[in-house]
């Protein structure tokens, strides 16, 4: 496989040695990893990078210190161009269930968004485009119990859309979906990253293939061992679980899941995780 | 038929309305031709309801009770509301917690404090509701603050709001509906109490008096007939706050099993 024609500018989002304990329990360690502006000639290219860990490693712990809604322990989260530091409301982040404002109807939820970085008539402007392009503007009138699962979750990627800065978490987004709806959440997190040159959706999720499908950069989180060999407390990322996947010839690729070194590099970070 | 008897069914509208009328009819019909020895006739309860009625003023009575019941649970609303929504402020949780244990302390000991601190029966008789469904509705109305999750507060967080934007619209906005609910369930307290307040500050009447009088005289034709018209007042009472709840916040039963 060839590894398409890019180049990487600025840095988007920066973990400079975050580590996290909670009551005294080591829970993630010294994590550093930094996701790089991307550009590939002629075409706006976004970012999809995934951090991948096992069940119970401290997955949604890293979501909500990406997000600016717990702060580490030591270390910093740099966001944006600027590279400030982060706060609630910079990043958008989508939960696993998926929450929207159950009190407000689908438009609404949008605006509420839409109306924390635009003037009303704006942000009414906004909110219409949003619904049109997430295919959710027969159903603006609804309220959120009567969506599907499928809309649910697009609504709520562009409620954070709308007011996050191109920045945006998908905490576990595969979790429990069919093929078709994986699917689909596929072709809106590809959506998402061609609609602007620095939208950067970050996959944080136990599900190897289809985040490995979609990112152009992986982070694995594990544990490692002392020179004894015995387990050291708090989840990291090692220099060897950092994977640049455009590098690789793995991004981009409509069809990557097919391909044989695709199948190789999968059964590769199997063997890594059970070896960690 | 079959899915009355079967668990968690959902048998068809007509079907449970049936059976609930023919719950209803069989009651009165045991009442009818099997009266207890204690228990009053139902054509004796009946002509009782009719005297009290047009001889003794069960109506205007009634309107009574029911516009100092109302007025008792505005303003133990508002203060209820005030008190459990200060709780996203660590300075006023003690107040909450207070307040919530208050409901433990006796009517009768109380209505001589406020007896020394208002001027007016009437203002006594207020204040005692007042102060007693407005510990009810604080006890109800601080769990369903305690019902807001993480998830629900880091949701809205990420949407850039403040802190006070965040409580307004996942705790203020976002519960309103089950704050109405805690105020449909508690409106009962008041009802129980207006009855007990009613005997001890006589001076206004009342349907609390009239029942007093008629246990006094050991009418209890006039006891049931009275008890059956609160019921009665009650139940119009819920379906009211449910048509509320159905206007006001048509999203509230969207999720319900």
């Amino acid at each position: 496989m060839t590894a398409h024609t890019h180049a990487y500018r600025d840095p988007i989002l920066t973990l400079n040695n975050v580590s996290i304990a909670f009551h005294n329990e080591p829970i993630l360690r010294d994590i550093n990893a930094q996701v790089l502006d991307v550009t590939r000639p002629n075409m706006r290219q976004g970012q999809v990078v995934g951090f991948y860990g096992r069940s119970g490693i401290g997955k949604s712990v890293l979501c909500r210190i990406m997000a600016g809604l717990v702060a580490p322990g030591t270390g910093t989260v740099e966001v944006g161009l600027a590279q400030q530091s982060v706060t609630p409301g910079m990043v958008g982040f989508v939960q696993q269930r998926y929450p929207l404002f159950e009190h407000r109807t689908l438009h609404d939820n949008l605006l509420v968004a839409a109306q924390r970085k635009h003037a009303p008539a704006a942000a009414r402007q906004h909110v219409d485009a949003y619904l049109e392009r997430f295919g959710l503007a027969p159903h603006r009138r609804k309220y959120p119990a009567l969506l599907s699962g499928g809309q649910r979750q697009r609504a709520a990627i562009a409620q954070q859309l709308l007011c996050s800065d191109h920045l945006i978490l998908l905490d576990e987004p595969f979790s429990g979906l069919d093929v078709a709806m994986i699917d689909e959440v596929k072709k809106i997190i590809v959506e998402v990253t061609t609609m602007d040159e620095l939208n950067t959706v970050i996959i944080v999720s136990h599900d190897i293939v289809t985040t490995t499908a979609l990112a152009d950069r992986l982070w694995l989180l594990g544990y490692e061992h002392d020179a004894a060999g015995a387990l050291v407390p708090g989840a990291t990322i090692s220099p060897q679980h950092q994977y640049n996947l455009a590098e690789m010839g793995l991004a981009w690729h409509e069809n990557v899941e097919a391909e044989p070194e695709f199948a190789q590099f999968v059964e590769h970070i199997k063997q890594e995780i059970r070896g960690s | 038929m079959k899915t009355l008897f079967s668990p968690n069914a959902q048998p068809r509208p007509l079907v449970f309305t049936s059976m609930v009328v023919a719950q209803v009819a069989l009651l009165l019909l045991l009442w009818l031709f099997y009266p207890m020895q204690l228990f009053p006739s139902l054509g004796e309860v009946v002509r009782s309801l009719g005297d009290l009625v047009t001889t003794q003023g069960l109506i205007p009575e009634l309107w009574a009770s029911m516009t100092t019941a109302l007025q008792a649970l505005a303003v133990a609303t508002v203060l209820a509301l005030a008190i459990s929504y200060l709780t996203a402020l660590p300075f006023f949780r003690p107040i909450a917690y207070a307040a919530s244990k208050m409901r433990y302390l006796t009517l009768t000991g109380l209505t001589f404090f406020m007896a020394l601190m208002v001027s007016s029966g009437h203002q006594v008789k207020l204040s005692v509701l007042i102060f007693g469904a407005t510990v009810y509705l604080v006890t109800g109305m601080t769990s369903v603050i305690l019902t807001t999750t993480q998830e629900e507060m880091d949701h809205v967080r990420t949407l850039g709001m403040g802190e006070w934007r965040s409580f307004y619209e996942v705790v203020v906005l976002g519960k309103l509906d089950e704050m109405l609910e805690v105020v449909r369930q508690n409106f009962a307290i008041i009802w129980t109490m207006i009855t007990l307040v009613e005997t001890l500050y006589q001076s206004e009447g009342g349907i609390g008096l009239l029942l007093y009088k008629q246990n006094r005289y050991l009418h209890l034709d006039g006891v049931l007939a009275i008890q059956l018209v609160i019921l009665a007042t009650g139940a119009a009472q819920d379906y009211v706050f449910v048509l509320l709840r159905r206007v006001f916040f048509p999203y509230s039963q969207l999720g319900a099993a």
